[in-house]
């Protein structure tokens, strides 16, 4: 029975050959790179910790002065926009989730809306919100200056889209899990005499915690990856006072000279290191405080 | 009781302060891209046009060669719906040889690449683009169709749906003589149809969304999706202040993936109930 002995390769196959192509041989390939100087077109010449050095130590180059201030920017936006896209979500899905409000799923269409639209459609239309003379922010507040082009204001603009953009998804998650908590534990509650806030604390957030923890993860290491808030609302300025990472890496590898791919990928190895052990930290940590 | 009556007029005042918020760039930005030029400079700030026009439409149709607005939403389109029936074809199939079919190191092998897929993708963005560049696939669909098919998210999600569909049904099917494509085309693919349609949307709107890729593998102006495509949209028209015409693009841009959304609304809201493992 040869031929039942291989079928699975015809099912696990396809997939197998694509993984391999596109995430396992990308990966090695990407750590690999970052020890090399490589120009994305010839072969890539092996240079040890170079790059790193370079990066991480030498206060004369560029790249280090790029790296921190990518690395500052990047924990700036993870460090105010993670808060924000859970807070906001779940103030949200608990005034839905109100057992006397109606029009559920109006509200939850409004929120959730935006996150269907791409980063730059929706940066166009928050541009004319912030438009000097046009703009409702500015005729509203009497502001006459360029939002994107002053701190702290390019950086509120940023956060205002990824808010705006972000809700939704997160949203739902807490929605639908907190309309699974049992009605009676709120019930016996009431009885106990529990107002809103004690619910909201004693009941609300520790049954939802596997949710609350998933999404904190996942919305971390997302905002890791912030590239096109800051390229389409501010273009990294003020004087360079909000380009990310994610914007250095991609004009190092990317940009119209000679591309500097080596030094990318240390960048990028380095990012991708933080991410993974502040998702690592977090989960540990939330699931060790939630058990 | 009071307390509960203030609570429910404080819910309303939250919920309706925050859909002003959310909904009123939208509208303002409907409403500019019917606005005149001159109306958009010289009236200021005003929430709905004077005039309602449609000449800001008329001249992003018009331009065809440095902002090929209808050619770029074509171009998403191709990809996006391409994109997405592999997806379906893909994680079927795969998601049925990693639950139904038993050989040796299966599960082992499963979870092997699921956790090398958790590796960070910020590190595999340069090395893809040599691949794809290799492949002939710069400024081609290819480029944004292929490389998402090998992501293990979805695979999960269909395996998972799959382990709750009676392994029975496959046995009496087998009794009577069904092979396995047999079994996964006639049994399994009709019942696990719900979890496809919402992979499928969420593949699509992925790929229509998708920003940092397409902007590194695209440098045609014909070729591009229109993420890409509306980020050079600020200075073409950006600087001529040519507000109403930035905002009737970005508006002509996602007037696909709302049409997605309003007839597909349920199927959203029930990808949460689909992902087990994220319930509380």
């Amino acid at each position: 029975m040869n031929r039942t002995k291989y079928t699975q390769w015809f099912f696990i196959g396809p997939h197998m050959l694509l993984f391999l192509v596109f995430i396992l041989v990308p990966s090695i390939y990407g750590v690999y790179a970052s020890f090399t100087r490589w120009n994305l077109v010839s072969s890539p010449q092996w240079v040890g910790l170079d790059n790193y050095k370079t990066i991480l130590f030498n206060q004369d180059s560029s790249f280090y002065h790029e790296f921190f201030n990518g690395l500052k920017n990047t924990l700036i936006f993870v460090g105010i926009s993670v808060p924000l896209m859970v807070i906001i979500p779940l103030l949200i899905a608990v005034a839905i989730e109100h057992k006397d409000v109606k029009f559920k799923n109006f509200f939850q269409s409004i929120v959730y809306i935006p996150g269907l639209i791409s980063i730059s459609a929706a940066a166009l239309i928050w541009s004319l919100i912030f438009n000097t003379q046009l703009g409702i922010v500015s005729n509203l507040f009497g502001s006459e200056f360029a939002w994107s082009a002053t701190q702290p204001y390019a950086w509120i603009i940023i956060f205002v889209i990824t808010v705006w953009g972000g809700t939704g998804g997160n949203m739902i998650i807490y929605r639908a899990s907190i309309s699974n908590v049992s009605k009676d534990l709120y019930e016996s509650a009431e009885i106990d005499g529990a107002g809103p806030i004690q619910k909201f604390f004693h009941i609300t957030l520790p049954s939802i915690r596997f949710p609350l923890i998933y999404t904190v993860v996942m919305t971390t290491a997302g905002a890791f990856n912030v590239f096109g808030q800051p390229l389409m609302m501010t273009d990294g300025g003020p004087r360079e006072s909000t380009t990310v990472l994610m914007m250095y890496i991609r004009n190092l590898a990317f940009s119209h000279g000679e591309s500097i791919a080596g030094i990318a990928s240390a960048m990028a190895v380095l990012l991708g290191m933080i991410i993974l052990v502040i998702s690592a930290c977090q989960y540990y940590v939330m699931n060790r405080n939630a058990a | 009781m009071k307390t509960a009556k203030v609570s429910k007029y404080l819910a309303y005042l939250f919920l309706i302060t925050v859909s002003a918020i959310w909904i009123i760039p939208m509208i303002f930005g409907i409403a500019t891209s019917f606005r005149s030029q001159a109306e958009v400079v010289n009236v200021g700030f005003r929430l709905l046009p004077v005039n309602w026009i449609v000449d800001n439409y008329m001249a992003i149709l018009d331009n065809t060669s440095t902002a090929p607005i209808l050619r770029w939403i074509w171009n998403s389109i191709f990809i996006a719906t391409t994109h997405t029936l592999l997806v379906i074809v893909v994680i079927s199939i795969t998601g049925y040889g990693y639950s139904r079919m038993n050989f040796k190191g299966r599960d082992v092998l499963f979870f092997t690449l699921l956790g090398i897929s958790f590796f960070p993708n910020v590190v595999n963005i340069i090395p893809s683009y040599r691949i794809i560049d290799i492949l002939g696939w710069v400024n081609t669909p290819w480029a944004m169709i292929v490389p998402g098919l090998a992501g293990m998210g979805n695979i999960f999600l269909v395996r998972q749906f799959m382990k709750g569909i009676p392994i029975e049904l496959d046995e009496s099917a087998r009794v009577d003589g069904a092979s396995n494509f047999r079994i996964y085309f006639s049994v399994i693919l009709p019942l696990i149809k719900p979890v496809l349609i919402v992979a499928g949307l969420f593949s699509f709107i992925g790929s229509w969304n998708d920003f940092l890729w397409p902007v590194i593998v695209y440098t045609d102006v014909q070729k591009m999706p229109v993420t890409a495509g509306l980020l050079l949209l600020q200075d073409i028209y950006g600087n001529y202040r040519l507000i109403g015409q930035l905002m009737g693009s970005a508006i002509l841009a996602i007037i696909p993936t709302m049409l997605l959304f309003l007839f597909a609304q349920k199927y959203f809201v029930s990808a949460i109930n689909l992902n087990s493992g994220i319930k509380g």
